[in-house]
């Protein structure tokens, strides 16, 4: 293919490529988010794993399987980035403010919350919580994408929830009404 | 799935926001073209994300003079809008004339002045300790400091400044920094000190702002306070963190200012403010009443508004003017004062009672050379410094108590700014571009200024 503006060739875009990133970008960036609690590095995070599929992408629509594989090339790619301590964040010492639910700062509040809560748990810890309890892959699907085993994806997913157990708050946030 | 689980679940999705925008396949094209090879990126359009966007011709965080960069343009025209203000003012720094008692023009090198006020020659560093050479009320360096700015602080009986890569407290006797703690400002706001703890913004992004307290002596990181915001954080914010006199930290967060008690670490009271996200944030030395500002980018407006604390943070006042930047608010007894312009051509004005409609016989231009000029309250006077000349004003009344001209370097920039007090002397950040000295000056200002 020719880029009509700039005349230099690209690559191929396969069939249903198009398709699969504007129907499953959404998800993927807000797992992202949940990974990285920055917006900005959760496209980096997305863009990265579509673009490691976009050359595949043939084989993988085959196999019934890009979002599988999408997703594993994230959680890697975060799990790697957070090895080099890419994102030099802050650990904070308490969350921020819990104010009333209700009113126009409760959703900001819960946001922050959340992402402090999720600040604490160790990378793999996080990356379960996500996999499994947000973006609703089984443990044998998210054991694929740790590349782990199930029984390591429910050691994992057991100590992030004991964890989060003792976040003080998030147990009002589980059951209060705010919402995004 | 036990119960836990399924709460867990059903919180992340109904927490968890939006994406502001969707990954398209032209953003994964340029990033494939950039793996391709190099020298091919260009030609694709940048993605949108932060990560990989070309750099935007924009103004560094702490003014031109930290990262010049770009010449301004020659001539604007600050209007008020609602006010019916005008001010004009050239970009182009106009040399001062030599002053009394300069170096001997006949043994300097010989050199010319720029519109950026960059020299084009050289002259020899000047050494800590001596009188600068025409310098106002007396200047003298006491430290050779590569300090940002508009950061310099005075608290506690010492100084603080970023140089860049740290926070540092310099010793206000020997002109030494005698503590430096890593650290890299996200946005224009100086450090703030507060009781035995100086403040800083360490994080201005993905709607949130985190302020970091350290040790006024040891600059050991004691707390951590992390400000959540509404809407969008400005782009455009400068001075962001504020100290009011009940003891608490005034935060512009977006579409709010946020009373955090350093204590604890809590919001105590949000002011919203529905005009756009705030630019910069002051507290009334008496409490009770916040000044801020909003620039929109696309109206180039900067829009200044009173809030009143003890009605609920009730909007008491606004007014706009036209202007390509601004804010660095202070707030004193009798209004407050702020910047419009960038360190290209800067101003600094003073709305008695808040009012930026009668701010007009007060508006100074002080800026030139790209440095950043921020007024200061120190020793109950009012400080404006720039490449111009040094001033002392009276913070009640906006009236001048004494100047001094600030002398062109055969032609190069000079710049004096951000006059503080330490253990009642009083010091300002002097930088002068043709011998490429950097540091801290003593000062001797009139007995009218300290009155």
């Amino acid at each position: 293919l020719v880029d009509t503006l700039t005349g230099v060739d690209r690559p191929a875009e396969p069939d249903g490529f198009r398709a699969f990133v504007e129907a499953r970008s959404p998800a993927l960036l807000r797992s992202g988010w949940l990974l990285t609690g920055d917006w900005a590095i959760a496209e980096d995070l997305v863009q990265t794993a579509l673009a490691a599929a976009w050359p595949r992408w043939d084989s993988l629509r085959r196999q019934d399987a890009p979002e599988v594989y999408v997703r594993k090339i994230m959680i890697n790619t975060y799990l790697r980035w957070r090895q080099r301590r890419w994102n030099g964040e802050i650990a904070t010492g308490r969350l921020p403010e819990m104010a009333a639910y209700g009113d126009v700062f409760a959703q900001i509040d819960a946001r922050q919350a959340l992402l402090a809560a999720l600040d604490r748990l160790p990378a793999r810890q996080r990356a379960v919580v996500v996999l499994r309890y947000f973006a609703d892959q089984t443990e044998s699907q998210t054991a694929a994408a740790m590349g782990c085993s199930v029984g390591a994806v429910k050691s994992h997913a057991a100590k992030a929830l004991a964890r989060l157990r003792d976040v003080p708050g998030l147990a009002e946030l589980m059951t209060g009404g705010v919402t995004s | 799935v036990n119960t836990e689980e399924q709460q867990l679940t059903e919180m992340l999705h109904r927490v968890t926001p939006e994406p502001p925008r969707r990954v398209t396949v032209e953003d994964i094209a340029y990033r494939l073209a950039n793996q391709a090879g190099p020298g091919r990126q260009t030609h694709y359009r940048p993605p949108r994300s932060r990560r990989n966007r070309e750099p935007r011709l924009r103004r560094p965080r702490w003014g031109w003079a930290a990262a010049p960069v770009l010449a301004a343009a020659s001539v604007f025209v600050v209007a008020g809008a609602s006010a019916g203000i005008a001010v004009l003012a050239t970009s182009h720094h106009t040399p001062s004339p030599p002053s009394q008692g300069a170096q001997d023009t006949t043994s300097a090198p010989p050199v010319s002045s720029s519109p950026t006020g960059a020299p084009t020659g050289t002259a020899p560093v000047l050494p800590v300790g001596a009188v600068i050479p025409g310098g106002p009320w007396g200047a003298r360096l006491i430290g050779h400091h590569s300090l940002l700015p508009g950061s310099l602080t005075g608290g506690d009986g010492s100084l603080y400044g970023f140089t860049g890569q740290d926070l540092v407290r310099i010793d206000p006797g020997s002109g030494a920094i005698v503590q430096s703690v890593p650290f890299s400002s996200p946005v224009t706001s100086p450090p703030v000190v507060l009781g035995s703890t100086v403040w800083v913004v360490s994080s201005y992004s993905d709607a949130r702002a985190v302020l970091l307290g350290f040790d006024a002596q040891t600059l050991t990181q004691v707390r951590s306070v992390t400000v959540p915001a509404v809407g969008q954080l400005s782009t455009a914010a400068q001075g962001v963190l504020a100290a009011g006199p009940d003891g608490n930290l005034y935060v512009a967060a977006g579409d709010l200012v946020a009373v955090v008690n350093p204590a604890n670490g809590l919001v105590v009271q949000r002011v919203q403010q529905p005009g756009g996200p705030v630019s910069s944030v002051a507290v009334a030395p008496v409490g009770g009443t916040i000044y801020v500002t909003a620039f929109n980018e696309s109206s180039q407006t900067l829009q200044l508004m009173t809030y009143s604390l003890t009605e609920g943070g009730v909007e008491t006042g606004s007014s706009t003017v036209r202007s390509g930047g601004g804010g660095n608010l202070v707030a004193t007894s009798g209004g407050v004062w702020g910047t419009l312009g960038s360190g290209m051509s800067e101003s600094v004005w003073f709305a008695p009672g808040g009012d930026l409609s009668s701010a007009s016989p007060y508006v100074r231009e002080v800026g030139g050379g790209g440095y950043l000029t921020l007024p200061t309250l120190a020793n109950d006077a009012l400080w404006i410094g720039g490449t111009r000349a040094l001033t002392c004003a009276n913070p009640a009344t906006g009236s001048v108590l004494a100047s001094a001209a600030i002398p062109a370097d055969h032609g190069a920039t000079q710049y004096f700014g951000s006059v503080v007090y330490a253990d009642g002397n009083a010091y300002s950040y002097y930088s002068d571009n043709l011998s490429q000295t950097q540091g801290l000056a003593e000062l001797t200002p009139p007995a009218a200024c300290t009155r």
